[in-house]
């Protein structure tokens, strides 16, 4: 599974790098998004439910959030 | 041929001559006390003779508007070194930059909201800037300003910070000071000192904070008047409401002290007055312009005294608008918003 690290992007960069990955996605492919604040989970958590995407989360510590985006 | 006849040679004339016109480079002809921008008497639009308004002719700046004053000074207080210039614009400010950037030889990116017409969006590439179309929503840490969102996230990630600098137009100084450099002592030198009103829109809050600042400084009487949409969602690129707006979206620039109204104006209002100003007096100015003298032309109703406004740029970059409106009226299109203009 490919893993992309945004923590070094702050809302919007990580919301604009995050869809295009989105939009990247190749059927059946599923990928990790890691990003570094709350503002940018909300900001790609609103993108992806935008799509009708619902991503598995984990959280690393107190702001590291992973999400892991499939392609149905 | 030695060194100084070469340079010479590059120069026409030593020093700056306003009269003959000839520039060692384009920058020289923004606006300046010594070079200011026309102020043209409206003759047909306004009835009222005992409140004769003047429009401060912006367009007449090198590159198209007000912006070209403030982007000229906020760039001369700036350390670029080897970054590229990035900035939030709903297009003057861009235009203007990647213009004066082009120049200096400095590569420029420009994020502009979705919503600007493509007029704007196309003189910027014409000038080379790269362009961020930013939608409004786009991030919760600018809730309605996805352009200035792009800019600072440019700005602040550690990817990114070390190849960008802004000018930042909402917070430097500098942009007020443009305006009380050169447009407040223009104004006050082109009235005689006679001038009893200013209006100006609110946007960054530059031009209202700056020539507010130097005219009350001369003649502490003088009446401020800003003018804003009556709704965040607009139509007047270049404009913010600020009633409303959270303290920390507001520009850190205005100072609220200099002015003494703030009038609300509708998208209709504004459009229906530039289009009539065009029609009366000849004039073809941006809507932003047609807003703020919707207000002057209010005041003109129950005032006397002499009044400035100021006009920001002109209709070519808005011709897409101005073509819906038309289009509206011609039934040509569902055009709601437009239909009473």
């Amino acid at each position: 599974m490919r893993e992309y690290d945004l923590c070094d992007l702050v809302c919007p960069l990580s919301k604009i790098k995050a869809t295009e990955l989105i939009e990247s996605l190749s059927e059946g492919e599923t990928v990790k998004i890691i990003l570094g604040d709350a503002d940018s989970l909300k900001s790609v958590a609103q993108e992806l439910k935008s799509r009708g995407i619902k991503p598995g989360f984990e959280q690393d510590g107190e702001s590291k959030f992973i999400l892991t985006i499939s392609r149905g | 041929m030695s060194q100084k006849k070469s340079s010479e040679k590059r120069t026409l004339h030593k020093e700056l001559d306003h009269k003959l016109r000839v520039y060692s480079d384009i920058t020289q002809l923004i606006a300046s006390p010594e070079n200011p921008t026309p102020l043209v008497r409206l003759n047909r639009i306004n009835p009222n003779k005992d409140f004769p308004i003047y429009l401060k002719l912006e367009r007449y700046n090198p590159f198209g508007s007000v912006k070209d004053r403030i982007v000229y000074e906020m760039l001369r207080g700036l350390e670029i070194e080897n970054r590229t210039l990035v900035e939030p614009s709903s297009g003057n400010t861009g235009i203007a930059l990647a213009c004066i950037a082009n120049v200096l030889g400095v590569p420029v990116e420009i994020a502009v909201p979705e919503a600007i017409p493509n007029e704007k969006k196309v003189m910027l590439r014409l000038l080379g800037a790269k362009l961020w179309e930013a939608a409004d929503e786009l991030c919760p840490r600018f809730p309605s300003e996805g352009a200035r969102g792009v800019v600072d996230g440019l700005i602040k990630s550690p990817a990114t910070k070390d190849k960008y600098i802004s000018p930042n137009q909402y917070e430097n100084e500098l942009n007020v000071q443009a305006h009380y450099r050169t447009t407040g002592p223009e104004i006050w030198k082109q009235t005689r000192g006679k001038i009893n009103y200013f209006f100006a829109g609110f946007g960054t809050c530059g031009t209202i904070t700056g020539v507010g600042r130097y005219l009350k400084e001369q003649n502490p009487k003088i009446r401020i008047i800003g003018v804003e949409p009556s709704s965040p969602n607009h139509r007047l690129p270049g404009m913010k409401r600020i009633t409303g707006l959270d303290e920390e979206f507001v520009p850190r620039i205005l100072d609220r002290s200099v002015i003494d109204d703030s009038v609300e104006v509708t998208d209709e209002d504004a459009y229906r007055t530039a289009i009539e100003l065009a029609r009366k007096d000849g004039i073809p100015a941006g809507p932003t312009t047609g807003a703020i003298l919707y207000v002057a032309l209010h005041y003109a109703e129950s005032n006397t005294g002499l009044a400035v406004v100021i006009s920001p740029d002109d209709a070519f970059k808005y011709a897409s608008f101005y073509l819906d409106i038309f289009e509206a009226q011609e039934g040509k299109v569902r055009g709601e918003k437009y239909e009473r203009v």
